[in-house]
């Protein structure tokens, strides 16, 4: 099966090609643009689609990044990936960042549990716990960098990304919220086809209150 | 170009999402094949407005869906489609967003042509599409979000002769009504308040009234009632009904004068020219019925013609943008890159002056 995946979640505008069948990356375009992805991912795809020497029909399957990240990235990749399977008549599937980044580790690292952790600012961490076998163990979360850390604590896990510092986690494969598109590839391969689409994941409300004492008393 | 055109239409930029197909005859005339709307209401009601992260997050999850009962209503296959439209701007970025991707996405994958619609064209078009009404023609945009006379000369070919220089008009029966302790959206509301009460017992100003330039303005009004309620406070049945009604006869007022040297302006400048005047309305506001029984009155004494289509195409909605992307597409207009990128601010009279909300984003509308 031929995936095309697409990440716009973070500072990356990324695609990339990759035959399941063959376990074969076909080609991988990532621009680190921070923002504009909107007007970047188009072109993206097309040189992914000429690196793998593909036409876009050839896809089978599409890829997204789902998030945690930024909410308007994320909406730009998602509403990309279902308006190219609606019309390409493929189906697609989500992928976290949490995942892909927990993966990326588990690659090097295998057998050992892990904790994706991301800084999501504001004093909070996205984070969520792995097996060995990439198998996520709890819901991911926006949590203190203490129940990161204690959540870190009950798995047994080390604790890997831009939240691992403040979590105070061991810092093994601290830093980078930073992956391989490829990756995503090979996970959104083996994902079951469901029949819902790919959903944002936010981890966080919309960020706004019901107005209150607006209104002049009624007698 | 004379041939049969089918085109599907896409609009996110507040809080409908939408999504239609719409045909152009090889006699110009338009056919709205199917035409769905998704209303976020009942999302945004809570917070007495449009919350911009809510509308983004409900556009994502349903316009594809949308898209695709739109395709099966109208019974064509995206192959039998001639091109994509998709309102870019202005509007709600994160909305914007999700439809122009979309757009580009469906237009990449079926080989047709993106076209970036703005939204306030839509508006200015869809007579045409309902009525077959030719150029030149007079168009009062009345919404939550725009408040502007638009001469319209041709497809891309508008003249803005007035804006708002501060709230929009939908904005001010929206504030009202949260002040009035009214249901939102407030343009209804206000409307049903005021049917039972007394327009003559506050005399609100009438904004510019009298002025020469064909300007709106309506924050000073809105501060008069809030002014006149705060005294007379707590407020009974019939006070609010009261201040509804008084705060309409005031708006149709302005409006009445408004609008009146907008109709003497258009007669003016087209009276050597064998033009039959018309006056078209669009917006949600246009749904009130004492702004339309005051047009429509003013039409008759200017002798012009008055052209309401109907509400579900004066609100938001995408048959629009299809219908302005086959008036494009017929007209030749080049096709849009899909690198365009969706813009929150796009006055659709690019010569007028900024009269507010001017920085580095650009004019406002």
């Amino acid at each position: 099966m031929i995936v095309l995946a697409i990440d716009t979640a973070g500072v990356d505008c990324s695609a990339a090609l990759f035959d399941s069948a063959e376990g074969k990356v076909l080609s991988a375009v990532t621009e680190t643009i921070g923002k504009g992805h909107a007007e970047r991912l188009m072109a993206v795809i097309d040189q992914a689609l000429a690196g793998a020497n593909l036409p876009l029909e050839r896809v089978e399957r599409i890829a997204v990044v789902i998030g945690p990240g930024s909410f308007t990235g994320i909406r730009v990749g998602v509403a990309t990936a279902r308006g190219l399977a609606l019309a390409l008549g493929i189906g697609s599937v989500g992928v976290t960042t949490l995942e892909v980044l927990a993966h990326s580790y588990l690659a090097d690292h295998p057998e050992k549990q892990v904790v994706a952790a991301m800084d999501a600012k504001r004093g909070e961490i996205y984070a969520q716990a792995f097996s060995g076998d990439g198998t996520a163990l709890n819901q991911a979360a926006a949590l203190s960098a203490e129940n990161v850390a204690e959540l870190a604590r009950s798995f047994s896990a080390v604790v890997i990304g831009s939240g691992a510092a403040a979590s105070a986690g061991t810092g093994e494969g601290a830093g980078s919220d930073r992956f391989d598109i490829a990756t995503v590839a090979r996970i959104g391969a083996e994902k079951p086809l469901d029949i819902s689409r790919p959903k944002p994941l936010y981890l966080r409300g919309p960020d706004a209150k019901p107005q209150t004492g607006f209104a002049l008393a009624r007698s | 170009m004379a041939t049969f055109l089918r085109i599907l239409g896409i609009e996110t930029s507040c809080d409908e999402t939408a999504a239609a197909v719409v045909a152009r005859h090889e006699d110009g005339r338009g056919e709205i094949l199917s035409d769905v709307v998704l209303s976020q209401l009942d999302e945004h009601s809570a917070y007495g407005g449009v919350v911009p992260e809510i509308a983004a997050r409900a556009h994502v999850e349903a316009l594809d869906g949308l898209v695709e009962e739109a395709l099966t209503r109208a019974g064509v296959s995206l192959d039998e489609i001639d091109a994509v439209a998709a309102t870019s701007g202005p509007g709600l970025i994160g909305g914007l967003i999700v439809g122009l991707m979309t757009a580009k996405a469906i237009a990449r994958a079926s080989g047709k042509p993106l076209l970036a619609i703005n939204h306030l064209e839509g508006h200015a078009l869809t007579a045409r599409l309902t009525d077959g009404l030719s150029f030149p023609y007079l168009m009062l945009l009345v919404s939550g979000g725009h408040t502007q006379l638009v001469l319209v000369r041709g497809v891309g070919e508008y003249e803005r002769w007035g804006t708002t220089i501060d709230d929009a008009l939908g904005e001010a029966f929206d504030k009202t009504a949260k002040l009035l302790g009214l249901p939102y959206p407030g343009g209804p509301a206000v409307e049903k308040a005021a049917q039972t009460g007394n327009p003559n017992r506050f005399s609100f100003p009438r904004p510019l009234v009298g002025e020469a330039r064909l300007d709106f303005s309506f924050s000073g009004l809105k501060t008069a009632v809030r002014q006149a309620a705060t005294e007379i406070a707590p407020l009974s049945e019939q006070d609010v009904a009261d201040i509804c009604a008084s705060f309409q006869k005031a708006i149709s007022r302005t409006l009445r004068d408004r609008i009146g040297r907008g109709l003497a302006r258009f007669k003016q400048e087209f009276a050597a020219l064998d033009v039959d005047p018309a006056l078209v309305v669009a917006g949600g506001v246009a749904a009130n019925q004492e702004i339309r029984r005051t047009l429509q009155a003013l039409c008759i004494e200017n002798g012009f013609r008055f052209i309401a289509p109907p509400l579900r195409l004066c609100t938001d909605n995408a048959a629009m943008i299809a219908w302005a992307g086959l008036e494009r597409f017929a007209g030749e207009f080049p096709a849009d890159a899909l690198d365009v990128a969706p813009r929150s601010r796009w006055p659709l009279d690019k010569q007028a002056q900024a009269v507010l909300g001017s920085g580095k984003r650009g004019a406002k509308a």
